[in-house]
């Protein structure tokens, strides 16, 4: 069981200048919680916490009824696994030596019949079989997302804590990914923690929905409770219009200044300001751009 | 059961161990990578051999030819003298370059960068400043500074001081990218420079010859005085690094992927920082300042072995820089040539270091 207990974290010295703050949240297992909020509202920085990556400033994160600060960093590894964001490595590395290193919290690096098993079971049911000689940069995106899965698979702890795994996926790994995350929780009894940008993933994917705004837990719940207008509006800073699909709630969250804007071909043209032709519609699109980088 | 039945029944509680080690260098071999792999250590040892007989013989064999005598007509103790030079120089390059070899490597990986190694980013004039500071606070008479034992440590010491305060104020705070340590390694070596050379200048002139003498130490002039105490740091240094090679390789994945596999990261890079200071400490006594050899051999061993494991990468590295400096110094003095084999070295790898930025660059 991981509890977070009033945790407040900083990252200047300057105490009104918070990352996290007063945060207590209990992870629910067997399940996928999702952390949601726009950026800079320190969904990663929880993470890195929650994991002892970054240790707490105040407070506690208690993993099986002890503070992660008391316990040793191999022992955590025993329990809690960790997949970061980009996966830029300066070296260049199979399939199966990445999966190996998931075994070292067990072995040391010294691999035992039990350990190759284990790495074996990882690759099988990642269905990397085929790859497991290749280089990282020799597979897709999807392919090495999935290969460093096999490697936390490996590590074979009951916690997974994934930030951002959807990053430079497109939509059809995205899902994949998405799906292979739900079968760790349904088959294998694992409990997940993600942080997702993307909130209709949250919304058809996690069982249990975090929304954060500026440091702090904004609402927490089952998705039906967290994607509403009343919860979201304040926490993305932006208008949103829910929907339902299968019973799952859907957020279509484009722009509703947009509606005004017609697309003409080529030619983008506002009503309120039909000589202006593109200087407008081109600066908005900027800041679009800008807001999803 | 079917691998059961195939393997022989075990005989008695002694020949299972050997059965398992057998079976464990059967199933080594049977990987073709690592063939190939104790084939380069051989070539290696081999060449290593070749290159250590050809300086004891230009040195001994050689120049009693070129003066016309064999053996038999050298002058009694002329021999065993120049042995006697012989065998420390070679100790003490064999010594400089392993270290060398085995620092640089676990630096790069600890600062994830193949082109920066602890000689470029400025600890030699650490070695130079603690000297004559040394010189200029105690006198070139004090034991401090006169005894060569007592003035090792204190120079490693300041090393290491020096070095943990530089890299825990670069790695710690997060700022571990390539630009940043390296301007941060030359305004270092500049400030010690300047430092020193005031220090030089405002000195008495019978301490500024000393200071002279202990820091312009090269491979034509190396302080053979503290092989003693060298080589048993060598071997330390050696196995403190070779022992945590599982460790490095998982410091590789990056620092926060290897803490999430239970690496206690801060606590690894401290016990790093402290053998690197006190490896670069010794070489940089012993030989002076080799810039380039670390990273020629690290980048060459890498594109040897073809493998990202640290083990054979340390060996590779070590017998690969042992290689370059006993190999070169040899044909220098077989041919009588003037140049030093360091200023070769140096040559060679910062041509090498520019090829790396520019290939890193265009990834």
């Amino acid at each position: 069981m991981i509890e977070v207990k009033n945790i407040s974290q900083s990252y200047s010295r300057q105490s009104d200048n918070e990352t996290l703050s007063d945060i207590n949240i209990t992870v629910r297992e067997n399940t996928i919680t999702a952390l949601v909020g726009a950026n800079g509202a320190g969904k990663s920085t929880l993470l890195s916490v929650m994991t002892n990556l970054l240790p707490a400033k105040s407070g506690q994160v208690m993993l099986d009824g002890v503070d992660v600060r008391k316990i040793k960093t191999s022992e955590i590894a025993k329990k809690v696994a960790f997949l970061k964001q980009t996966h830029h490595l300066s070296i260049r590395i199979t399939i199966k030596d990445l999966v190996e290193y998931g075994r070292f919290p067990h072995c040391g690096g010294r691999l035992k019949d039990a350990d190759k098993e284990k790495v074996a079971e990882a690759i099988t049911y990642m269905n990397l079989e085929d790859l497991v000689d290749k280089y990282l940069d020799e597979i897709s995106g999807g392919q090495r997302q999935r290969a460093f899965i096999a490697m936390i698979l490996a590590q074979d702890t009951p916690y997974i804590f994934l930030d951002e795994p959807l990053n430079n996926l497109d939509i059809k790994y995205s899902v994949e990914m998405m799906k292979i995350v739900g079968k760790l929780v349904s088959d294998l009894g694992k409990t997940v923690v993600v942080v997702l940008h993307d909130i209709n993933f949250a919304a058809a994917y996690a069982g249990h929905i975090i929304a954060m705004k500026d440091g702090k837990v904004y609402k927490e719940g089952a998705p039906l409770d967290v994607i509403t207008p009343e919860v979201l509006d304040p926490v993305f800073d932006h208008n949103f219009h829910i929907t339902k699909h299968d019973g799952r709630p859907i957020c279509l969250y484009y722009d509703h200044s947009m509606k005004h804007i017609h697309n003409h071909g080529d030619h983008v043209h506002m009503h309120e300001h039909p000589h202006e032709d593109s200087d407008v519609p081109h600066a908005h699109q900027k800041e679009v751009r800008s807001e999803i980088n | 059961m079917v691998r059961k039945l195939a393997q022989p029944l075990p005989k008695a509680g002694d020949n299972s161990i050997i059965g398992h080690m057998l079976n464990g260098i059967k199933s080594f071999f049977s990987k073709p990578a690592n063939v190939r792999m104790v084939i380069v250590f051989l070539l290696l040892a081999a060449a290593i051999a070749g290159a250590v007989w050809l300086y004891i013989f230009s040195r001994t064999d050689l120049r009693l030819y070129r003066l016309g005598m064999t053996r038999d007509e050298a002058p009694p103790g002329a021999i065993e003298s120049i042995m006697g030079r012989t065998l420390p120089a070679l100790y003490a390059m064999a010594a400089s370059a392993v270290v060398l070899a085995v620092i640089s490597l676990s630096f790069q990986t600890i600062v994830q960068s193949r082109v920066l190694t602890p000689s470029m980013i400025g600890f030699d004039s650490v070695f130079v400043g603690t000297q004559t500071a040394l010189v200029f606070v105690f006198g070139a008479g004090s034991i401090l500074f006169a005894d060569p034992y007592i003035n090792y440590f204190i120079t490693a010491g300041i090393m290491i001081v020096v070095s943990m305060v530089m890299f825990s104020f670069i790695l710690r705070s997060g700022r571990n990218n390539i630009i940043f340590l390296l301007m941060f390694g030359l305004v270092l070596s500049g400030i010690i420079g300047s430092g020193t050379r005031y220090l030089q200048v405002i000195m008495n002139q019978s301490d500024f010859f000393q200071v002279q003498a202990a820091t312009s130490v090269n491979i034509n002039n190396m302080n053979t005085e503290i092989i003693g105490i060298a080589i048993p740091i060598m071997v330390v240094v050696v196995f403190a690094t070779l022992w945590r090679h599982r460790r490095y390789d998982v410091m590789s994945l990056g620092s926060v992927q290897a803490k999430s596999l239970g690496i206690p990261y801060e606590r690894e890079i401290t016990i790093n920082l402290v053998i690197i200071a006190i490896g670069m400490s010794v070489a940089t006594a012993l030989i002076g300042s080799l810039t380039f050899l670390g990273l020629l051999a690290v980048n060459s061993a890498r594109e040897i072995m073809k493998t990202h494991k640290h083990l054979p990468l340390f060996i590779a590295s070590a017998m690969m820089a042992a290689l370059a400096l006993i190999l070169g110094e040899a044909v220098r003095v077989f041919f009588e040539w003037a140049i030093p084999v360091t200023v070769i070295i140096n040559l060679v790898g910062c041509v090498y270091v520019f090829y790396l930025i520019l290939k890193e660059n265009k990834t």
